[in-house]
């Protein structure tokens, strides 16, 4: 069975993608030891960095989607099931940090498909409770992982469902966020297609930093985080909010 | 003494806190475990479970963390798997919960 990482990689006029790319690829490389794709479009993949051993897939991505006032290229995550060339795939956000070779062990899971349902905030502000945004409980799309087999085809389906009727569904599950949120599409369709009942999930919290938290240097064994005057320190596995880590 | 140097002595005492609790998280997120396609967290109530089942019998059938039913033929085994990873990960939270002690 083919294993391997999938990533999605779209620079915006606001921020550079590439650029968070070049530190959080090698890292899944040295520490999960999978091969890795990227899904990219035409204009990010001319100023990627060599990466070494990658698969690239170009596509023209869909715009329009946009987060606080700036766009957001993250209408095409639907589209992982048909693009991933691998069996079993982790689909993860360009901006996490695998500091660990902890993912590895979902492949030797039997289970088709699993996202995180919890989330935990490193700064200790517990920046991260949305059970009074919605009338559903959010999954956190940054890490999917997920076998080609036909209950997972359905929830990717399910997911481009829900994108295509977004309003329709925010009305339904009455979600606060007006934009297109991959979170909120993985939460409905998973638990559509459960027939409104719980389904599988990845049994650990999603260590996060907030995009208030400044990363103030990444390398290959940690990275350093500064909020209020406070600094820490990370070495294990964390989604980076701040895009500001492009450029340190 | 000062209430400048009772706010840094809190200030001092938060920031350990919090990164016991992360190395806390930490620890916890290396205890995921995956045996015959089922996965299970090797924290103290699983391997206690199967060493407890283990003493009377061959094979049991135990819940992993999705409520899904595993049946366990090599018990032996699964416990030295779920035995060390506990271990791994806690030795690593006791060395950087010493260092944190020393800090205050």
């Amino acid at each position: 069975m083919k294993k391997g990482v999938l990533v999605f990689c779209f620079n915006t006029e606001f921020y550079r993608y590439d650029k968070i790319a070049a530190k959080t690829i090698p890292l899944i490389k040295k520490n999960l030891g999978l091969p890795v794709t990227v899904i990219t479009n035409y204009d990010t993949f001319k100023l990627l960095p060599p990466l070494g051993w990658v698969d690239y897939r170009l596509i023209e991505n869909q715009t329009g989607n946009m987060i606080n006032g700036k766009p957001w290229h993250n209408l095409d995550r639907h589209r992982a099931y048909e693009l991933s060339p691998y069996d079993k795939t982790l689909l993860v956000d360009i901006d996490y940090f695998c500091y660990t070779g902890n993912l590895q062990t979902l492949f030797d899971s039997d289970h088709e498909i699993m996202l995180h349902d919890k989330v935990y905030d490193l700064t200790g502000k517990g920046s991260y409770d949305f059970r009074n945004n919605s009338a559903i409980p959010m999954v956190w799309a940054t890490l999917v992982y997920f076998k080609k087999c036909e209950y997972s085809r359905a929830v990717f389906e399910m997911v481009r469902y829900v994108k295509e009727h977004y309003p329709y569904f925010c009305n339904l599950y009455r979600i606060d966020f007006g934009n297109f949120r991959n979170d909120y599409a993985f939460a409905i369709a998973l638990q559509q297609l459960n027939g409104l009942t719980s389904f599988p999930v990845i049994p650990t919290k999603l260590a996060t930093l907030p995009a208030s938290a400044k990363v103030k240097s990444a390398d290959e064994q940690r990275l350093i985080w500064e909020m209020e005057d406070k600094f820490g320190v990370v070495d294990t596995d964390v989604h980076v909010i701040d895009k500001g880590v492009a450029y340190v | 003494m000062d209430v400048s140097k009772l706010k840094q002595i809190s200030d001092r005492s938060y920031d350990v806190a919090l990164a016991k609790q992360n190395a806390l998280e930490k620890a916890k997120s290396r205890l995921l475990v995956a045996h015959d396609g089922h996965l299970f967290q090797a924290d103290a109530e699983t391997i206690n479970l199967i060493k407890n089942l283990s003493e009377d019998r061959q094979e049991f059938v135990i819940l992993d963390v999705n409520d899904n039913p595993a049946l366990i033929k090599d018990a032996t085994t699964f416990l030295d798997l779920l035995k060390s990873k506990n271990q791994e990960a806690l030795n690593s939270y006791h060395q950087t919960y010493q260092q944190l002690s020393k800090i205050r």
